[in-house]
């Protein structure tokens, strides 16, 4: 696939080349292919068991956390093979955001946005008070808990707890964003409202972003990768997608006729 | 509703869409038909039949544009769905407007057939130009019912040869007229009724050009840059876009 066509005026920030990865000897996704390209948002869709979890959590190797799961290939960041590299540090340059909203339950809410940065070292109160601010402004929820940012992350609606992950997320300054069905346990206002973000967000950070809700797909990224069976069967402009789809197999997924 | 049954419900929709665009596309046919039987035998029970029609099409042509936007609006749909939808929105309109152009001759045949009783013989390209367009309004009419994108892609050679017939029927009229083989006023109908005709054959290539995109999702022909700076002497005509 001629990229640099697709993606225009987008440089490529990751890249998997031929990536496999394996949970014992189950093969979970097979020879993926694909190129992500800079500041933009690539939506991954496919039915339950495709493989598009398995894909995301192998770009900032958390596939590896699973017992006996391996990965196989190659995933470039910035050029540089990610599987040869430290892994905490790779989840650094590339955060992640889960289905569920995870807050750590005993902290404030100040204290969740703050973890990851406390993790890597940084303790000057100034500093954590600005990435804090800035994070949560970033995640668009600042004006919501600006005056009780020592309340419990718990204590927040599912809404907002999934926006204080992605603040949590973003406090640590990554490169690259992974969400895997940020929306999927949320109201239609709640899901709008992490839309509105990810349209912000793509401006400074690249996102991937699974998703189950193709209309989703379709309003929020400007490439989408379809996977079927662990195979990456297609990948285009999202408008290509859904208008006119290259490969028959796209066509009865996204049209819901399938099987 | 569960997705199921949406899937359901959007296959439901989709064959009550098809089956109105199939009746406003014979309806279209009907009216062209009779139009031009009304013409040439002037039958003034037929072109009332086209006026009757006509109604009838556009009553439907609401129906289908109501179609098409609950279909949009309750079933997001995607792909080939899509492209039937907006493809079925936009053809709609072409066949209203055969129907109306139908109508347009309907009323000349009334008009003109209280002058004389039958076509006149010399207006033999008449008849052709009013043949070779029912046959592409047949052709693109086939093409969307039967899903058959292939059988239009050389509609542009019928289209170029109706404007062939449209320039030279245009020519023997007002020769017809300057030598008195025609009153003016006869003349000046038929030429609306020329005009007429070279204007439903475009709709006929609209709705084939529609057709190979909902089938394809190739773009129509013709995608001429949008805005177009024409230089008067035709030297440097040059594309803004």
């Amino acid at each position: 696939m001629d990229y640099q066509q697709l993606f225009g005026l987008h440089p490529t920030k990751m890249r998997a080349i031929d990536v496999s990865a394996f949970y014992g000897s189950k093969i979970a996704i097979d020879s993926v292919t694909l190129d992500i390209p800079e500041k933009t948002v690539t939506a991954i869709i496919g039915p339950s068991g495709c493989g598009k979890s398995t894909f995301i959590r192998c770009l900032n190797r958390m596939h590896e956390v699973v017992p006996r799961a391996r990965v196989s290939g190659k995933i470039l960041l910035d050029g540089e093979d990610i599987l040869v590299q430290d892994p905490v540090q790779i989840r650094r340059r590339v955060g992640m955001v889960f289905q569920r909203a995870n807050p750590f339950p005993t902290m404030s809410i100040y204290d969740n946005v703050a973890a990851g940065l406390r993790l890597n070292g940084v303790r000057d109160q100034k500093i954590l008070d600005e990435r804090v601010l800035r994070s949560l402004k970033q995640a668009a929820l600042w004006d919501e808990v600006k005056d009780e940012l020592n309340s419990p992350g718990m204590r927040l609606s599912g809404g907002q707890q999934q926006r204080l992950c992605i603040a949590r997320a973003l406090a640590v300054e990554p490169e690259v964003l992974l969400m895997d069905e940020p929306c999927s346990a949320l109201d239609p206002i709640a899901t709008a409202k992490i839309e509105d973000l990810i349209y912000d967000l793509k401006k400074s950070y690249t996102l991937v972003v699974v998703t189950h809700n193709m209309q989703q797909a379709a309003r929020v990224a400007e490439f989408t990768a379809f996977m079927y069976l662990g195979k990456l069967v297609e990948y285009d402009r999202t408008q290509k997608i859904f208008e006119n789809p290259a490969e028959k197999l796209t066509e009865n997924y996204i049209t819901g006729r399938f099987g | 509703m569960t997705e199921v049954a949406q899937r359901k419900a959007l296959a439901l929709g989709l064959d009550r869409l098809n089956e109105n665009m199939r009746n406003l596309a014979e309806l279209s046919e009907l009216a062209i038909r009779k139009a031009v039987d009304s013409l040439q035998h002037v039958s003034e029970a037929e072109a009332k039949e086209v006026f009757e029609v006509d109604n009838a099409m556009y009553s439907l042509q609401l129906v289908i544009e109501r179609n098409c936007v609950d279909l949009i609006a309750l079933h997001a749909p995607v792909a080939r769905d899509l492209r039937t939808i907006t493809t079925s929105l936009k053809i709609s309109t072409d066949f209203d407007r055969i129907g109306r152009y139908s109508k347009d001759i309907a009323e000349i045949s009334l008009k003109v057939g209280t002058e004389s009783p039958t076509l006149p013989e010399k207006l033999g390209n008449l008849t052709r130009m009013a043949d070779l367009t029912i046959h592409m309004v047949d052709t693109s009419i086939r093409a969307f019912v039967n899903r058959d994108a292939d059988s239009v892609r050389d509609m542009g050679k019928f289209d170029d040869a109706v404007d062939d017939l449209h320039d030279e029927l245009f020519e023997e009229l007002v020769k017809l007229m300057e030598n008195h083989v025609l009153r003016v006023s006869q003349g000046a109908e038929y030429i609306l009724v020329n005009r007429y005709l070279e204007r439903i054959a475009d709709h006929a290539v609209n709705v084939g050009d529609r057709v190979v995109y909902m089938m394809t999702g190739e773009q129509p022909r013709h995608a001429a840059p949008y805005f177009k700076k024409v230089d008067p002497d035709g030297k440097n005509d040059s594309n803004l876009t």
